[in-house]
């Protein structure tokens, strides 16, 4: 298949990985982070990990949508979901998230109406079918999926859909690396740039963290040489004393982005002050919500949403596993209270979640092993 | 990208290469092959011009970009 099995060419592998090990210089010990949550589930489930030497290590970073939206906006969805006459809909890994009292998942089997859709486009079409129903899409993830929501909305309005409304929970990813690389508990030395969310940003609004932090970022895209490849020019830079921002994923990423996608999203959104996000706290500018053009499609405008802050529970380590503090393995409830099937905390939910990623790729059984 | 595997359809970091049957001008849609030989339609504001026979990335029912040769 084009654009997927060239990149998944064993030999090929083999030689990337040859020249990373050439490439490490010995007693230096390599931290790098994966910033997205696709390619964490790429390095386990094609054991990319395997092929590198042992002092570079992967470190998983805030890139999953699921993983960090924390417990009070789950209950806000679930409160909207359970009021009279209300269609919910949301994408299938949000209706597993944990909140305070429960999930998405066990709101339906409750009794509340709560509908798994592919893309806000499926969630209007509901609302077209229902017009006697208020519809509300409970939108989630970064500039990826940002503007489908956005275009779904515009469409919603020139159409005139009176009972679709929107849930805004967007986030961007600028202002959550900025947060990272404030942290003082984590050291890396380069960035594994996210590759789709770059399809709409573009590669440059990365070029602050060579800039005034130091770091080295490679967009790359997420079979495994590609992965191997971003590894491979960040060992280069850091071996030839550059630092900058290079975008190994060409053939889908443009270095300045989506036009018209930023557009969209600059009609329908507006930054919200402040946003929360699980693990990481509250970070500014960092969430969307709906701008006042679109206010009338605005589910937390519409209707009561409670807004109720819900502290993680006392034994989930998802904060520090986001962070990259520790392993997932590390953490105190990893496959034993917390498994895909009774998740804990977010990281165990979305198969992109890094803990998720451990558990179903058999990394749990030989992290255990070896210790 | 996913081949429409086991992928996670809710994060921002996953797309699904797709190959584009027929467009829907007046409307923006587009009708898309995806590699697993299911189709499903695919907004297209953010790609446009495409024509049959154009590959493009699809995250979330949208076409996010054009795949280059």
């Amino acid at each position: 298949m084009k654009y997927v099995d060239e990149f998944r060419d064993p030999e090929l592998g083999r030689i990337l990985a040859t020249e990373i090990l050439g490439a490490v210089e010995p007693g230096r010990h390599y931290k790098f982070m994966e910033v997205c949550g696709g390619h964490t589930h790429s390095i386990y489930k094609y054991g990319v990990d395997d092929l590198l030497p042992a002092n570079v290590e992967l470190v998983h970073g805030p890139g999953c949508p699921v993983c960090v939206i924390p417990m009070g906006r789950v209950d806000d969805g679930i409160a909207l979901a359970k009021q009279g006459g209300v269609i919910f809909t949301c994408f299938g890994d949000m209706m597993r998230v944990p909140g305070s009292e429960g999930s998405l998942l066990e709101a339906k089997a409750d009794g509340a109406d709560i509908r798994m859709v592919y893309s806000p486009l499926d969630a209007l079409r509901i609302a077209k079918q229902n017009p006697e129903r208020e519809v509300i899409f409970f939108a989630i993830g970064f500039e990826t999926t940002a503007p489908s929501t956005a275009l779904t909305l515009k469409r919603a309005k020139a159409e005139g859909v009176p009972n679709f409304s929107c849930m805004c929970s967007h986030v961007t990813i600028v202002p959550p690396l900025r947060a990272l690389l404030d942290s003082p508990d984590l050291r890396l030395d380069g960035f594994i740039g996210p590759g789709h969310v770059s399809t709409v940003v573009g590669a440059r609004p990365f070029e602050f963290i060579p800039a005034h932090y130091g770091k080295p970022l490679v967009v790359a895209g997420f079979e495994p040489l590609d992965i191997l490849q971003a590894i491979r020019m960040i060992l280069a830079q850091l071996a030839e004393g550059r630092c900058e921002v290079e975008n190994q994923y060409k053939r889908v990423v443009p270095y300045d982005g989506n036009r018209r996608a930023l557009e969209v999203m600059a009609e329908v959104f507006e930054l919200r002050p402040h946003f929360e996000w699980r693990g990481l706290g509250f970070i500014s500018q960092s969430g969307l919500k709906l701008s006042d053009a679109y206010a009338e499609l605005d589910a937390e405008r519409r209707f009561s949403v409670p807004g109720v802050r819900v502290a993680d529970p006392k034994a989930c380590q998802c904060g520090e596993v986001l962070k990259g503090v520790i392993k997932p393995w590390e953490c105190k409830v990893f496959g034993t209270a917390c498994t895909p099937e009774r998740p804990i905390g977010t990281c165990m939910v979305s198969s992109e979640g890094a803990c998720a990623a451990y558990y179903n790729f058999g990394r749990f059984a030989r992290e255990r092993e070896v210790v | 990208m996913s081949e429409c595997g086991d992928h996670c359809i809710t994060c921002s970091d996953e797309g699904v290469a797709m190959e584009v049957e027929r467009v829907d001008v007046r409307r923006g849609l587009a009708l898309c092959l995806a590699p697993d030989g299911s189709k499903s339609t695919v907004e297209i504001a953010l790609v446009e011009p495409v024509a049959p026979g154009d590959r493009v990335l699809v995250h979330a029912g949208v076409a996010l970009t054009e795949l280059s040769a």
